[in-house]
């Protein structure tokens, strides 16, 4: 009612007024801008009252904090300026103090009391106050001119708590923006790192994705692979850690933010903020390291999840590319097993020759691709035979390598008309003299003489062969010779002995993978008398027969596990 | 290889490298290389104009973070120019804008190298 009386009496000046405060109240609730608004609020009612000074106080977190945020007056505070005002809880409810109302306050203020504090304040909250001096004319304001200014500061007030919110809301987006960034950084690199094999650019790409992302110049990465601790990647660095030092970086906490006192001089020196060790299966084999963001902000937790998570994602990718290489490694030896397989095999006998008068049947079986079993028979220039069966210690390759070195020896040899056991002399020197002193071999060989009918032998260390004479269940072992090759130079000669064949003999020439194959339970070895056994149990079969059964004897005991390479070669007189 | 070139002009004695596709984990050496030769030639003033970058990857700012000061501590700098909206976009929400001098055009990147 009051209102509208006021409104009548100077009608003009009401709608110019009205105008303002409607103008006004839009430009400041459209603006997004805090600060545009306050500085608009106090051009406006300094204007329209005509007084030449005013200023914002904008309250701060604790009670009585305020800050200067605009100031249009000489001799008062500058902007910037924090200032406490003491006030009464119920003061801060007040829409207006009046200066000379509240003297004390004012005074506080440091302001003349013909000033005029409105109170910017929403339905719950206190925001601040503007505070505008004497007007010109040095008259009290008017209840006319307070209820305006009131109005225009409600109006500001409301404005205010809306572009903070819009602020607010901004940094919220915005801290919403970078979190998808880091995940589309997290899964981008992921994809890329999936099609990269080279441990060197996987490190690369790793460092450049933590520089960009963490805005830093100073990063490590250093990886430990069989026990060999290496910085893979580095950037900023004034100096590469030691060996000592890469051993304490892995000795350091999994999350280490870094504190200059307590810390390494290498730490310090590179001005390494936070070191982060990455495991695998449970083990440290990654340790990374980064200096200071250049943004300043510090490492917290959302920053240290990043680092670990891509740093995690890295260390799967050189993983991956580690036992790429290794299977790759192991195929190629694979392959390679496979070709020396093949090698030897064509070094033995194939087909076995056949001898007038005899029925001959030999086997090898190596328990691994390659062994180090031999046997042999080749034809001499005289019309006769050399046999021949060998066992080099040890397995695998290094055992096939002098398997090959023999067998080219005695290929050497058989066409020259030399005596078995001078010949067994200077084989033995040989090996001596070009393989490790671990290295020997068991060594049998025969010259069956053009007639058929006689056996010279040099037993060199070797299972002696049975022979067993026709319708006798006990064999003769061909035992004469000497030691076995490769142990010592040949300092007695070795003996060569004879034996007649006659019609029905057997000769069974074999390795020690025959008589030392093992029961399952590895308490028992399938020995000479089980084999004795089985060849008198078997005598009327023909020799490929014979040599069937004693393998499936073998298998039969063993329970089909090979340990040893198995050799044998059967021998019949028809 | 991915969609990404680079070519270096030099025009009142700054080198300006242009850029464009997409500045990623992969491409990200190419860049590294064209910034180290440039080094290498004690060539220190260098603006990388962006106009035909229509992405880049924390990697590919990674390359920049590494440069920047050295660069800066032989007496020149690293200037960009030119980034679409979106490329700007990346800078900003990681921080860039408060340590490189990031121009809208090359010209105005050329004035405030001799402004310096």
């Amino acid at each position: 009612m009051k209102k509208s009386t006021r409104f009548s009496s100077d009608d003009t000046q009401s709608r110019f007024e009205l105008r303002t405060l409607l103008e006004t109240s839009r430009m400041l609730i459209e603006s997004q801008d805090p600060d545009f608004v306050l500085n608009n609020l106090l051009l406006i009612t300094m204007g329209k009252l005509m007084v030449s000074k005013g200023m914002i106080l904008i309250r701060k977190p604790g009670q009585y904090s305020y800050v200067i945020s605009k100031s249009k007056a000489r001799g008062w505070h500058k902007e910037g300026t924090d200032i406490t005002l003491k006030l009464e809880v119920d003061l801060q409810k007040n829409p207006i103090l009046r200066g000379d109302e509240y003297t004390e306050v004012f005074t506080q203020l440091g302001v003349s009391e013909q000033s005029t504090l409105f109170n910017l304040r929403t339905s719950n909250h206190h925001l601040g106050f503007l505070c505008l001096g004497p007007k010109g004319t040095q008259q009290p304001l008017s209840d006319h001119e307070l209820e305006f200014i009131e109005s225009l500061t409600i109006i500001s007030s409301v404005a205010i708590a809306n572009s903070r919110m819009f602020q607010e809301l901004r940094q919220i987006n915005r801290k919403l923006d970078r979190k998808v960034h880091d995940l589309n950084t997290l899964l981008e690199l992921s994809k890329d790192f999936n099609l990269m094999v080279d441990r060197d650019e996987i490190a690369r790409v790793f460092k450049f994705a933590m520089l960009g992302q963490m805005l830093i110049r100073t990063f490590f990465f250093a990886l430990d692979v069989d026990d060999k601790k290496t910085i893979v990647a580095q950037s900023g660095l004034n100096e590469d850690p030691s060996q000592e030092n890469l051993d304490a970086l892995f000795e350091l906490d999994d999350v280490t933010h870094c504190v200059q006192d307590n810390d390494s001089a290498f730490l310090t020196n590179n001005d390494i903020k936070l070191v982060i060790g990455l495991r695998f299966q449970n083990e440290k084999i990654a340790v990374v390291g980064v200096g200071p963001r250049a943004n300043n902000e510090g490492y917290e937790d959302a920053e240290v999840n990043f680092l670990e998570s891509l740093g995690n994602l890295a260390l799967l990718t050189i993983q991956k590319t580690l036992l790429l290489e290794e299977q790759i490694e192991k195929r190629q030896m694979e392959e390679e097993l496979n070709l020396a397989k093949t090698i030897q095999e064509g070094l033995l006998p194939d087909p076995l020759p056949t001898i007038e008068g005899f029925d001959i049947a030999a086997i090898n079986v190596s328990s691994r691709q390659v062994g180090g079993d031999y046997f042999d028979i080749i034809e001499t220039p005289d019309n006769g035979h050399l046999l021949a069966i060998a066992d080099v210690t040890g397995k695998g390759v290094p055992a096939s390598l002098l398997m090959a070195n023999l067998q080219s020896m005695l290929h050497a040899l058989a066409p020259i008309d030399v005596t078995l056991n001078e010949a067994t002399g200077s084989i033995n020197d040989i090996i001596h003299d070009n393989t490790p002193s671990d290295k020997f071999i068991t060594f049998f060989w025969g010259k069956l003489s053009e007639n058929r009918q006689k056996l010279t032998y040099v037993n060199a260390g070797h299972n002696p062969p049975l022979l067993f004479r026709k319708g006798e269940e006990e064999p003769v072992l061909l035992e004469e010779g000497g030691v076995i090759l490769g142990a010592m130079p040949s300092m007695m000669p070795y003996e060569s002995s004879e034996i007649e064949f006659r019609e029905g003999d057997l000769l069974v020439l074999f390795t020690d993978g025959v008589t030392e194959a093992m029961n399952p339970d590895q308490s028992e070895e399938y020995e000479e008398h089980r084999l004795i056994d089985c060849l008198n149990r078997n005598r009327d079969k023909n020799s490929e027969n014979i040599m069937q059964a004693i393998i499936d004897d073998i298998n039969s005991f063993s329970n089909n596990v090979q340990y040893d390479d198995i050799t044998m070669i059967v021998l019949q007189v028809s | 290889m991915k969609n990404f070139s680079i070519a270096i002009r030099q025009k009142e004695g700054i080198s300006i490298l242009d850029i464009s596709g997409e500045l990623d984990a992969h491409t990200a050496s190419q860049l590294e290389n064209s910034l180290k030769s440039l080094i290498d030639d004690d060539k220190y003033s260098i603006i990388v104009n962006c106009n035909g970058l229509d992405y880049i990857a924390s990697a590919g700012l990674g390359v920049f973070m590494a440069y920047i000061e050295d660069v800066r501590g032989l007496g020149g700098d690293i200037k960009l120019t030119n980034m679409n909206d979106r490329v700007y976009n990346v800078f900003d929400l990681l921080g860039f804008p408060t340590l490189y001098d990031i121009h809208d055009d090359e010209h105005e990147a050329l004035e405030s190298f001799s402004n310096d």
